[in-house]
């Protein structure tokens, strides 16, 4: 037998599978089928020691019906509440959204990977996100206008399917008085749209950052990030400048369970937040 | 004077009859023991309390897709390989409830289940056995996360292991480097002579259930005979498998054609992660009361071959048995060297023998390493 | 020259100093007002836009389903393709969604110069092509409706 591996200090000594209750506070309607649910722990001490980095996630429970892996959505400089931007899509995620205010769902995390916002001081960063894909780059978006003069220039790429399905819509406004250069797209508009109509990666052709000074982080559905890469890696990008945050099947967030795994990556662990160059024979790899 | 117990790391002989002493030595201190035995014309494990429960006077046939148990002439108690189950239902059962939720006025309380399990001594574990042992180890108790459940079944088991002294034609340790002979991990581990038991000691543990078992210091002559006897398992081993270019040679050869050619015979049918030692995908199943205010959480083996197992809203990342046969093969034999430091494959054949098609793996390796794209 | 062709964006930059000269010599300069109707879907292409300042939707008429925007051409994009490619109809209807400055280059007389001209012609197509592929990637996006509940 070889020699044995190096063991971890492990995180706590209880079963990582329990969950931890906790309150919904505040429930937001963003779009249609989609709901971001702020939440604090019933113990307030899990509620004071909880921290989180942006790009993470916490596994959602609902006894007798199952969980979810769900991104932290909300500022990692405030993380008594914690924000879950959820669309419903299955089962737990529908029983989710029958919930109100008041009502315990169990939590427990954070989970994963972050996104290296730290590495990004002095540099441009170039967030590019579909759908609801922007809910686990909002506390990037969030952390940077905190200590803006951090980094250099800072631009949100964004689109969604149409006008009504854009999530923080009201927040945009405060976002770009904050120094994010933002741009918006849908992918079908109405006559009142005003704004611009095309998928997320042509959003490239409107901006030009020097390649060698930007960090692209990307996060929505697997096909528009491959083509995100694409417009990234055309404007000489280097790969190793460019995350993306995966998603896979997770049944428990502690790399045990088998399901999340893409290559040797295990999404729960080593993800969602991988850089591209380190993924890259396997991206785009068909039913892989 | 004989010391009453040998020292660790000492070989001994006995009499054949002195196992059934080590069997109540280890009963009396607390041990249930589980075994080989023969049930439903296959070799199983199960709760024993006498020697004669194994399966004395018999041995295996087993090839791909097939299984045939057969009466030998000598009264040997080890004498056949692998049978379709392994230890790790054991240490990680196919269902463990985890906690369950009682709900109150909109409170929770959330109770962890308390799984006893008895102690137990495992008897007669092959080498490649013990290397699967040693790999969920790592699996489960290394990490970032430990899994409790695991860790708490594992910590007092006791091993009895025995080096093989025959294989079968689907076992293929010697290329994984697992077998014949046990290297460590065990408490004891005996050799078959044919008229007499060597023990080797691998622990304090160990010794301590030699008590009152006649034996004897081994001699040069019975330590010789023992290593011809697995000397004779080795030469005997028919199938072998390359693993020196692995994983790069499969992660270079996820395109391969030879995928579609398999696809065209895999059912998908799970047998062979059921049977595999190492196997370890699980999922949870959660069930509440009539009126929702309890609910528990249970954890069910899964399988990568399973087609919802790789589901995400809408659809299933992996919906072909082309797909899931890839990533079941080069989970165990590639990504697993990157996740865990050591190959998941530790020969033992169980996934040749209980296909119901026949695949081989090392066989569908070459071929796959044939085909490569130069 | 050169000035003016950096803000005209990628498109112009493609072509060789002695071509954009040629391309700049049929060019006219556009303004339209926000809301103003450029030309009709089934019009004769008569130029290639290039967008200076300002936003263009790309519509198309669905019945009972009334104009629908299927793309938007801003600062540094092309439109109206049809100009340089037979049957030289417009495809789609396209509308300022703000004040927009443009370029046009005179596709008729493009199309003489480039069967002249070999060089221009082959810069040209090159371009052209360049820009329809783009947007041929960018529809099939479109298309996939990613974004629906129930895909990957």
């Amino acid at each position: 037998m070889s020699t044995a591996m190096p063991t971890l200090e492990p995180r706590s000594a209880q079963d990582p599978m329990l969950p931890h209750p906790a309150v919904i506070q505040s429930i937001k309607s963003e779009a249609y089928g989609i709901s971001t649910f702020s939440m604090a722990f019933v113990d307030s001490a899990e509620a004071a020691a909880f921290r989180f980095f942006p790009g993470q996630f916490n596994m959602l429970y609902l006894p007798g019906v199952g969980e979810v892996a769900i991104s932290i959505c909300s500022d990692p400089g405030e993380p008594q509440v914690l924000g879950h931007t959820i669309r419903y899509a299955g089962g737990v995620t529908r029983a989710i959204g029958r919930l109100r205010v008041g009502d315990v769902v169990g939590v427990r995390g954070p989970y994963g990977s972050s996104w290296p916002v730290e590495s990004a001081a002095g540099k441009n960063l170039v967030l590019v996100a579909g759908g609801i894909g922007l809910a686990p780059l909002r506390p990037v978006i969030l952390s940077v206008m905190r200590q803006r003069d951090q980094y250099g220039r800072v631009l949100l790429l964004y689109g969604a399917r149409t006008p009504a399905d854009l999530l923080y819509s009201e927040e945009i406004g405060r976002w770009r008085d904050g120094g994010i250069e933002v741009h918006i797209t849908v992918d079908l508009a109405d006559e009142n749209w005003k704004g611009q109509v095309g998928v997320v990666p042509q959003l490239f052709y409107r901006i030009r950052v020097d390649p060698k000074q930007t960090l692209v982080m990307t996060c929505g559905p697997e096909i528009m990030m491959r083509f995100v890469i694409y417009e990234a890696l055309a404007r000489r990008i280097p790969k190793q400048s460019v995350f993306v945050s995966m998603e896979r099947n997770m049944k428990c967030a502690v790399g045990f369970c088998g399901h999340c795994q893409f290559g040797p990556t295990f999404i729960c662990k080593h993800g969602p937040v991988l850089n591209f160059a380190a993924i890259e024979p396997f991206f785009g790899k068909e039913d892989f | 004077m004989t010391p009453s117990l040998p020292r660790v790391a000492a070989s001994v002989v006995t009499a054949k009859a002195s196992l059934q002493k080590v069997f109540d030595n280890l009963r009396v201190s607390g041990f249930s023991l589980v075994g080989p035995t023969v049930r439903d014309g296959a070799i199983t494990l199960d709760e024993i309390t006498q020697m004669s429960e194994l399966p004395v006077g018999w041995t295996d046939q087993q090839s791909p897709g097939k299984y045939r148990l057969k009466q030998t002439r000598e009264p040997q108690y080890f004498a056949y390989s692998c049978g379709p189950q392994s230890w790790k239902q054991y240490l990680h059962p196919s269902r463990l409830s985890l906690f369950s939720v009682e709900k109150e006025n909109g409170n929770w309380r959330v109770q962890p289940t308390r799984n006893l399990s008895p102690r137990y001594a495992f008897i007669g574990v092959r080498a490649c056995e013990l290397s699967a042992i040693a790999i969920q180890d790592r699996v489960f108790m290394t990490g970032e996360f430990r899994d409790p459940h695991y860790a708490r079944r594992r910590g007092p088991i006791f091993i009895l292991a025995t080096h093989c002294t025959q294989s079968a034609s689907t076992c293929f340790c010697v290329s994984m480097k697992t077998g014949p002979r046990a290297a460590g991990g065990f408490d004891l581990a005996v050799t078959e002579l044919p008229d007499n038991f060597v023990f080797e000691v691998g622990s304090e543990a160990g010794s301590e259930m030699l008590r009152d078992t006649a034996w004897e210091p081994a001699t040069a002559f019975d330590l010789g005979r023992a290593a011809q006897a697995c000397a004779r398992a080795e030469r005997e081993m028919q199938r072998q498998m390359r693993t020196d270019d692995l994983p790069r040679m499969l992660y270079d050869n996820l395109d391969n054609p030879r995928w579609d050619e398999i696809a065209t015979r895999c059912l998908s049918c799970t047998n062979c992660t059921q049977v595999c030692p190492t196997c370890f995908c699980v999922t949870v199943e959660d069930h509440s009361n009539l009126t929702a205010s309890a609910a528990e959480r249970t954890r069910v083996w899964d399988s990568c071959f399973a087609l919802d197992f790789s589901h995400v809203h809408g659809g299933n990342i992996r919906p072909t048995i082309r797909a899931r046969y890839r990533q079941w093969l080069t989970h165990k034999l590639a990504s697993w060297i990157d996740q865990f430091g050591v190959s998941g494959c530790v020969g033992c054949g169980r996934c040749i023998t209980w296909c119901p098609v026949g695949i081989d793996l090392t066989e569908e390796v070459q071929a796959i390493r044939e085909k490569a794209f130069k | 020259m050169a000035e003016q062709a950096s803000w005209y964006g990628s498109f112009l930059a493609k072509f060789s100093p002695r071509v954009q000269e040629k391309l700049f010599a049929l060019a006219e300069g556009f303004h339209f007002k926000a809301g103003q109707e450029i030309f009709h879907e089934g019009d004769s292409s008569l130029y290639l836009y290039i967008v200076k300042t300002g936003r263009v939707a790309v519509e198309l008429h669905v019945p009972s389903k009334g104009r629908r925007n299927i793309y938007t051409a801003s600062a540094g994009d092309v439109f109206n393709w049809s100009a340089v490619v037979e049957p030289r109809l417009a495809t789609a209807s396209v509308r300022a969604v703000e004040d927009t400055e443009a370029l046009g280059l005179k596709g008729g007389a493009l199309m003489d110069a480039c069967r002249e001209d070999g060089e221009l012609g082959f810069e040209l197509y090159r371009a052209i092509t360049e820009v329809i592929a783009a947007r041929l990637i960018a529809t099939r996006l479109q298309l996939l409706d990613v974004f629906s509940v129930g895909e990957k």
